[in-house]
């Protein structure tokens, strides 16, 4: 039978066998919100009203593991697909159910089941809210350390699925770095344990092979997770280097001298500049911005959630995208260029930039954890920082960048409009690539866009790259098009030159068609996996690039 | 033509014999993945096992119709990315023959166990075992950047070299740890580090393992980044501190050595030193000559003999366990003259504890009963639950069922 005979009918039936009637949904309205997630090609669409591409056949809100293993069984014999969803913050499409199906909604699934103090580890939920998560360890005195920005918004369980990272993920790692175990439901409908000392026992290591699995796999319940004690001490300070190559090279000298700093941000020139306009001091910034989330003592590393979202054409993301639109809120000089050619605009602007940002790139470093070590480590990041020819401009710009760090838009879809539109790319690459991968994703972007990019997420053997770009078109179907040349000529060049085409977003459907160049004859091992935990190839479809779908297709 | 011929055109005449007393089996020595592929393919059109081989420390227990593939020949760096301390190594190259190319660079592999690196390092990857980790670098396979190895469908495969990436599981995992069943290992691509610019030792005496174990976890919370950090029940540091220089302190009964080593930067690396020393402070503590630390040390990492023969039992525990996993197997075992033990190998998964039986062999079981029950995984130890899902992998990756058959099957 194909999945497109089957009624949502027939699916809330079978759900509601399961978890009884109130955590089953078919209305409009649901399918609806679970057809997208924080896509911004999504975005565009939806701006101008354009009806949900894809819905789920049905929405379901199960409360445990097992109840989860039931629902996977049920679209195992109606050959449905599955989607699970967490916060639906993710930005590449993962969530979308293109072939309909179950929708899996992990949120009611929240439990924190304590830490044990010994091991170090929490037992959490998969649907467990970032910041909630966050904020429950900070009042037993511990953190994970993943600080994601969109940590009001996603869950553990998408953090796992995405191998997301925080901001201060150079301290602390990425999520994956952090996980002694996982509960998955796999596509079999079986729950599975991952757990166990890894190095002691025998064979892969499964907790590995399923993380950044995207939901291709199964569905992640719960998680065993490593927590650190919260930090006693933050020291936050602001550099100046001449260039982004002398920046890089500050950065890594710092890491590879066994440093660990938790965060290093590196500004290229444009970065830098827009971050500095507004005209105002950082100060100022600070008491007027009544939008920055600005954390007060006792609320742990999580200032209260910014609200309401930042008006429109606020913020460093608005400036670009003023900039792509030849809008008001931009320098007359850079209006002077010409808006609508996005490659002479940056090869303009670039010059700009560096004029007026003539002292160079912006670089903020921060530290954090136990008060002796800390400032002995500080000490030496400093140090090793001067000698690499960065000037120290003291503590305010990483007090800024600490009050702002969460002032992000959550309501990108406002911005979207006149066919202007916004997005990031996140690459990596080893310290030996990493100048090349630069400037050959600028140029790529460059084409098409106004870019600009930082370098964070730094480690001793390579960092990642931070594009935002900023582009239109006349039309929503011509902004379509130049939004998809961005990522093609973005990813095949980072492809080319040896980089990862995801440091931290992950795939989805976005880059899904890039997986074959990024993994070239590696992908038969996916295969491999998918055919093993999931043989009826039900697991949220089309992600990773992999799976097809069930063989009943739907919609 | 028979499979000797064929292997020889694979591999070269040389590098080809038969396995001497079996009439259906070969070793070979390639030198290149396209040979290695070449010779799985072969292998598939005969129905015969392929077996890869490193140094042989532990070798497969596969027996029959097979060609084992020896890895002595690829043992080449093929690049040095001291820009980004990364190496790109053939498989067959063992971790000594690396550090040897590495030091006189000013480079090392890290402080592992060099009894550890005498293995190939596809070796080291293929088999999980609890030894292979160091508590400054973690778990060896923590720092494998990529890996490249030749599938048991004969397809030839090299995962992408990035610091992290979010594109997907992480590949490289399905290999290491995998003893040879989905392919073989034939180069990697392994984080490494510059020599320390310090190294401090520092020796101290607990009143009690409990103790010992508390005070190596405070100072880890109070993140002091060891380079090796090891604990000795007062019978196992009176044997293997015996006529020492200097002289092991008197201890009494129930008491804990602790010797630690710090490396990093000079300031940070005598931080480290001096969070371990407050942390031994908290628990009741105090110290002893800084020489004992250095002595061990040099027997671990720089060759001087230790004067006793290895631990009879190694379990490994989570760090909340191992007081509890020490306690048992003492107690289980002390109608048979007890055990002694130190405790090593820390890292954020836990430690392995290493006993000596006093009742040997005859006292195994008991103890081995009491480890696990304890909560303790002993060494060898596989997780059987998600066998089914291994199996599943094997099929897709190795649809011939060629690649060391018999291995985690156990
Ligand atoms: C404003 C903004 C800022 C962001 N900043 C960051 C950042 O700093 N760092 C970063 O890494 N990301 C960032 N992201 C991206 C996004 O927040 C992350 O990808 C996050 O991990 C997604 O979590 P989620 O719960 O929202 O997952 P969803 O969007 O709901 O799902 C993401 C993918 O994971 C799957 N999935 C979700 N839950 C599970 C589960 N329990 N089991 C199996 N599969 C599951 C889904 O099917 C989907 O494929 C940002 C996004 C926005 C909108
Ligand atoms: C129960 C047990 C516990 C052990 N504990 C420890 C310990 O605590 N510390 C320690 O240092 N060592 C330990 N070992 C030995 C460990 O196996 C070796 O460290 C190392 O893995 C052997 O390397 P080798 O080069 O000698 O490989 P071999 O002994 O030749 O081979 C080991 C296994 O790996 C496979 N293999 C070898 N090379 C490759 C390759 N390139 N690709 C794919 N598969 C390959 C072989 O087929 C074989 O199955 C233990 C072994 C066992 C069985």
């Amino acid at each position: 039978m194909s999945s497109r005979e089957i009624s949502s009918e027939t699916v809330r039936r079978e759900l509601e066998a399961i978890v009884g009637p109130r955590r089953v949904s078919v209305r409009d309205a649901d399918l609806d919100t679970y057809a997208r997630d924080m896509w911004p090609r999504l975005l565009l669409a939806h701006r101008e009203g354009a009806p949900a591409g894809h819905r789920p056949h049905a929405v379901v809100w199960p409360e445990s593991a097992r109840e989860v293993a039931s629902i996977v069984k049920v679209a195992r014999g109606l050959r449905l697909p599955i989607v699970p969803y967490g916060g639906g913050s993710g930005v590449c499409g993962g969530a979308v159910p293109i072939l309909g199906g179950i929708t899996i909604d992990t949120k009611r699934m929240t439990a924190l089941r304590g830490v044990s103090a010994d091991e170090l580890i929490v037992d959490v939920d998969g649907g467990l809210n970032g910041e909630r998560f966050e904020r429950e360890l900070a009042r037993r005195g511990y953190t994970f350390g993943n600080f994601p920005s969109s940590i009001y918004c996603s869950t553990v369980g998408g953090w796992l699925a995405t191998r997301a990272a925080g901001q201060l993920s150079t301290k602390y790692g990425k999520v994956e770095d952090r996980v002694a175990g996982l509960t998955v439901v796999t596509g079999r409908g079986e729950v599975i344990e991952t757990d166990g000392p890894s190095r002691a026992l025998r064979g892969p290591n499964w907790t590995q092979l399923v993380l950044g699995s995207e939901g291709t796999l199964g569905v992640i319940t719960s998680a065993r997770l490593r927590v650190s004690p919260a930090p006693q001490m933050q020291i936050y300070r602001g550099f100046e280097v001449e260039n982004v190559a002398a920046g890089v090279e500050a950065i890594r000298r710092v890491l590879q001298r066994g440093l660990r700093p938790a965060v290093v941000r590196l500004y290229d020139e444009l970065d830098t500049m827009m971050n500095s306009m507004g005209g105002h001091h950082p100060d100022h910034d600070l008491q007027a911005d009544a939008h920055a989330p600005v954390p007060t003592p006792g609320e742990g590393a999580l200032p209260i959630l910014p609200h309401p979202a930042p008006p429109p054409e606020d913020g460093v993301v608005g400036r670009l995208l003023a900039l792509a639109r030849g809008g008001r809120a931009i320098h007359r000089e850079l209006l002077g260029a010409a808006l609508d050619r996005a490659n002479v605009v940056n090869r303009v602007f670039g010059a700009v930039a560096e004029k007026v940002a003539r002292r160079g790139c912006r670089m903020i470093i921060g530290l954090e954890g136990a008060r002796l070590r800390t400032e002995v480590e500080a000490a030496l990041c400093f140090q090793e920082l001067a000698a690499a020819g960065a000037h120290d401009q003291g503590e305010e710009p990483g007090r800024a960048w600490i009050a702002h760090r969460y002032a992000v838009s959550y309501r990108m879809s406002p911005m979207f409009r006149d066919g202007a539109f916004v997005d990031t790319m996140e690459v990596a690459s080893s310290w030996e690539r990493l100048m090349d991968l630069y400037h050959s994703v600028r140029t790529a972007i460059g084409q098409h866009a106004v870019v600009m990019a930082h370098f964070s997420h730094a480690y001793p053997d390579g960092c990642s790259i931070y594009f935002s770009f900023a582009g239109r078109g006349k039309d929503r179907a011509e902004a379509e098009r130049v939004y998809d040349a961005i990522w093609r000529d973005g990813l095949d060049a980072t492809t080319r030159v040896g980089g990862t085409i995801s440091h931290h977003h992950g795939v989805g459907l976005l880059k899904a068609g890039h997986m074959e160049g990024e993994h070239r004859e590696a992908m038969a091992i996916l295969a491999g996996l998918k055919a093993s935990l999931d043989p009826d190839n039900i697991m949220n479809p089309g992600k990773l690039g992999i799976g097809g779908g069930p063989v009943g297709r739907a919609r | 033509m028979t499979i000797g011929t064929e292997l020889a055109r694979a591999v070269g005449d040389a590098n080809v014999a038969p396995i001497a007393g079996e009439p259906a089996a070969w070793q070979v020595a390639p030198a290149a993945p396209a040979e290695i592929a070449e010779v799985v393919r072969l292998a598939q059109r005969h129905k015969i096992a392929v077996v890869p081989l490193g140094t042989g420390i532990r070798p497969s227990a596969d027996r029959g119709p097979r060609v084992q593939i020896a890895m002595r020949r690829m043992d080449h760096v093929i690049h040095l990315d001291e820009t980004s301390l990364l190496v790109h190594v053939q498989a067959g190259l063992t971790g000594m023959g690396l550090e040897k190319i590495l030091v006189p660079r000013g480079l090392s592999i890290g402080d592992y166990p060099p009894a550890v690196l005498v293995s190939t390092l596809g070796g080291i990857l293929a088999v999980r075992t609890p030894g292979k980790s160091s508590v400054r670098h973690g778990f060896f396979e923590d720092a494998v950047v990529g890996v490249s190895a030749v599938l048991g469908d004969g397809r030839t495969v090299h995962t992408r070299v990035a610091p992290r990436r979010s594109t997907g599981p992480d590949l490289a995992r399905a290999l290491c740890g995998s003893e040879g069943t989905i392919g073989v290992i034939t180069g990697a691509v392994l984080r490494i580090h510059r020599k320390p610019e310090a190294r401090f030792a520092i020796a101290s005496i607990l009143p009690s393992i409990d103790a010992a174990v508390s005070a190596v976890y405070l100072a880890l919370r109070e993140e002091a980044a060891l380079a090796g950090v090891r604990i000795y029940d007062a019978a196992e540091a009176r044997i293997h501190f015996a006529n020492a220089t200097p002289p092991l302190p008197a201890m009494s009964e129930g008491e804990a050595l602790v010797v630690a080593s710090t490396a990093g930067p000079t300031d940070l690396a005598a931080c480290d030193r001096d969070l371990v020393a407050s942390a031994v402070a908290a628990e009741g503590g105090r110290t002893a000559d800084t020489r004992l630390a250095e002595l061990w040390w040099r027997r671990i990492h720089a060759g001087e003999p230790t004067p006793v023969a290895g631990p009879t039992l190694q379990v490994t525990a989570t760090p909340g366990k191992v007081r509890a996993v020490y306690r048992a197997v003492c107690t289980a075992t002390a109608g048979s003259g007890g055990a002694r033990a130190h405790v090593s190998r820390f890292d954020a998964d836990g430690a392995v504890v290493f006993f000596t039986l006093a009742g040997g062999e005859a006292a195994r079981a008991t103890a081995e009963t009491a480890a696990r029950e304890a909560g303790g995984y002993l060494l060898g130890a596989r997780a059987t639950a998600l066998d089914p899902y291994l199996i599943g992998l094997r099929a897709a990756l190795d649809p011939h069922g060629i690649m060391n058959p018999n291995a985690l099957r156990d």
